[in-house]
């Protein structure tokens, strides 16, 4: 029997509580949220930072090939740990490609092999992936394809990392190995890094990263901004300990038995500390005319929302002519422009209508305090331009419809239990390398779509894709063109198209939030 | 009379509909795309409800002279459209603790409305020994 005799006092008693509750519920989640959201955990340096827009911006050398003949470039990197000054008076150790941080920039042209023999110095394991390339299986860089240092004791297929799992197909050497790369791709900006099972983070924390820029004729006759006027741009970020030295929450500090990082950086670690081609928020001096800046979020978890501003607050156009694999058809002029870990941006700035002495800032509207500061450049002299940006950019770019797909696939991308611990799965797993999760045909057009509990860029090695939706809408417009990462925000899904192209072999597909990546957010791909 | 069963069949609509939503929301992040479309569809199926469901608190309001369905299903409908837009947005920080609310807030509406006939609320209030009778009569109907 319902009570009959609710006063009109304890009515409002019982909607008064519910309504503080829904108050205090919504108050607190409004306030204590990430607005906007991020995935990751900030470290916090320990030594005094310098001062934003002092450093020069460093361009990282192009390497020199050991040999040309026979229709090959020949590379060779030695893999060492160096001290850099990456603060102003301040010694870092690092783990390094060659002796700097970023590494050392190949320059190929399409079609033109190269092959790089990397000789491992560093106290662990090593194994190099080049980010974006169309690469042989072989050469791909396979987490456990690892070139052990000299004085290595333990069996890479027993290590501790993952449930001690092992892997019959590794393919392992001894202090060298030769990667060779066809190259037979669209022009791009791609990068090398370090692949190792269960801790990449780390290693390209600590410094093994570097550019590698594929170029053709057909691009180079477009007239686009070259020479001084083009910038690669490698964004990191980092954090310093009361020794200047890089700090990062490993497990395990040596980086050789225990994977995986302090339960607060489950989510991905961010630095405090903005490096762009491995200076603190650089200043770079150019002439008042178009530039061609080639950005890439070498971050490990870090997302960037880029906008450049002048000093009295005006907003300069990025201007983006092409995406992680290459030209876009057309150009996107973007006011900002989010980059999430691995994704690069080819983009036109104008500094035409910057009077000389004018100081233009690339800011991050993601960050906060000193992270949102990037670097900045300095206008110091009119200069003529003949650079032009053509209306159409490429013709080249793959026309793949849905009808075309063999296969539609559900991916989800989400936080669970591995291993009795935290981590990160796909489809409820995390990697194994010996197990097959995906399988397709050499030929096969297939849709993927991708679904994401909080920030995960989404990276497939050997092919690019194209965007095909966003949360069941179109795509954004930094969407456009051939990408290789896509960036899903928390909640989000996406669906991308691709072709298995090329080569057979076993691949993979992982989150390029290096921490995620590292427990357990990586998935093997079969091509047959 | 009628009025007052046409509002507990649309809060018991409504109730049911906005019960499917944090459904398809698990089962989208568990990773069927599909769900997401259903999480979609299911948004606006609740939101139109909702907006039925206000036209004919109005009516309750005018013909039986009880206002509370009408403030009690506005709140309700306008926390329905923010958290429409909040789940577009992606504002997950809202959507969420909103969603929950917005279940709860269509929860307790489903138990008043179901707690005894509109009709003879009002009467409650005025003459309550005539009352009597009233809750064998709806058990009747029930």
């Amino acid at each position: 029997m319902p009570e009959r005799n609710m006063t009109r006092r304890r009515v409002l008693g019982i909607g008064g509580t519910l309504g503080a509750m829904a108050v205090t519920g919504l108050a607190t989640s409004a306030k204590l949220s990430r607005r906007p959201a991020a995935t990751g955990a900030q470290l916090r340096s320990a030594v005094p930072l310098p001062p934003p827009y002092q450093v020069p911006l460093p361009i990282p050398a192009v390497v020199k090939p050991v040999d040309t003949s026979a229709g090959v470039d020949r590379y060779q990197i030695t893999q060492r740990e160096t001290t850099l000054e990456i603060l102003p008076g301040v010694t870092t150790s690092a783990w390094t490609y060659g002796g700097t941080f970023p590494g050392p920039t190949i320059e190929s042209r399409r079609g033109r092999p190269v092959t790089v023999t990397h000789r491992n110095e560093l106290p662990v394991p090593t194994v190099v992936h080049l980010h974006g390339g169309h690469t042989p299986a072989a050469s791909d860089g396979y987490p456990t394809d690892l070139v052990m240092p000299g004085g290595w004791q333990q069996t890479p297929h027993t290590m501790a990392g993952m449930g001690g799992m092992s892997d019959p197909r590794a393919v392992t050497s001894r202090l060298t190995r030769d990667y060779t790369f066809p190259l037979d791709q669209r022009p791009t900006l791609l990068w090398y890094h370090d692949h190792r099972m269960d801790f990449t983070a780390p290693a390209i924390w600590r410094g093994l990263a570097g550019l590698h820029i594929i170029r053709d004729d057909t691009e180079e006759a477009l007239g686009l901004p070259a020479g001084p006027r083009e910038l690669p741009l490698m964004i990191t970020d980092r954090a310093f300990d009361e020794h200047g030295e890089l700090t990062y929450p490993a497990l395990d500090g040596t980086l050789r038995k225990r994977p995986g990082v302090r339960e607060a950086y489950l989510g991905g670690v961010f630095g405090d500390v903005i490096l762009v081609n491995g200076a603190p928020w650089p200043l770079h001096e150019v002439d008042a005319a178009r530039y061609r800046l080639r950005v890439l979020n070498a971050s490990n978890a870090r997302h960037y929302d880029l906008q450049a501003v002048t000093d009295d607050g005006r907003r300069l156009d990025l201007v983006q002519i092409g995406a992680d694999q290459g030209l876009l058809a057309a150009p996107v002029t973007h006011p900002n422009l989010p980059i999430a870990p691995a994704e690069r941006y080819d983009l036109i700035i104008d500094f035409a209508k910057i009077p000389v002495g004018g100081r233009v800032r690339i800011i991050n509207r993601l960050g906060s305090g000193r992270t949102r500061e990037v670097m900045a450049f300095h206008v110091a002299r009119k200069a003529t331009d003949h650079s032009r940006v053509p209306r159409v950019l490429s013709h080249d770019l793959p026309t793949w419809r849905r009808s075309d797909a063999a296969r539609v696939r559900d991916l989800s991308f989400r936080a669970g239990r591995m291993h009795g611990r935290h981590g990160w799965l796909i489809n409820g797993k995390p990697f194994a390398p010996a197990r097959t999760d995906l399988t397709a045909r050499l030929g096969d057009t297939e849709v993927w779509r991708l679904i994401a509990d909080v920030h995960h860029p989404i990276h497939l090695h050997l092919v690019g894709f194209r965007v095909l939706s966003r949360g069941g809408k179109a795509p954004l417009p930094h969407d456009a063109g051939l990408k290789d990462t896509v960036s899903l925000r928390p909640g989000e899904a996406a669906e991308i198209i691709t072709r298995f192209d090329g080569y057979r072999g076993r691949y993979l597909f992982h989150c390029h939030n290096a921490e995620h990546e590292d427990m357990g957010m990586m998935a093997n791909l079969e091509v047959i | 009379m009628v009025t007052g069963w046409v509002m507990r069949a649309l809060v018991s609509a409504h109730a049911v509909a906005i019960f499917g939503q944090p459904v398809f929301a698990g089962i989208y992040l568990s990773g069927d795309y599909d769900a997401l479309r259903w999480h979609a569809a299911g948004a606006n199926v609740v939101t139109s409800i909702g907006y039925v469901q206000l036209i004919a608190a109005i009516v309750v309001w005018v013909r039986l002279r009880q206002a509370w369905p009408f403030a009690a299903t506005l709140a309700l409908v306008a926390a329905e459209t923010v958290q429409y837009f909040a789940g577009m947005d992606g504002a997950l920080w809202l959507h969420l603790p909103l969603g929950v609310l917005t279940i709860v807030a269509l929860a307790v509406l489903f138990i008043a409305v179901w707690r005894q006939p509109l009709k003879q609320a009002v009467q409650q209030a005025v003459q309550q020994p005539v009352l009597r009778p009233a809750p064998r009569e709806e058990n009747a109907d029930a």
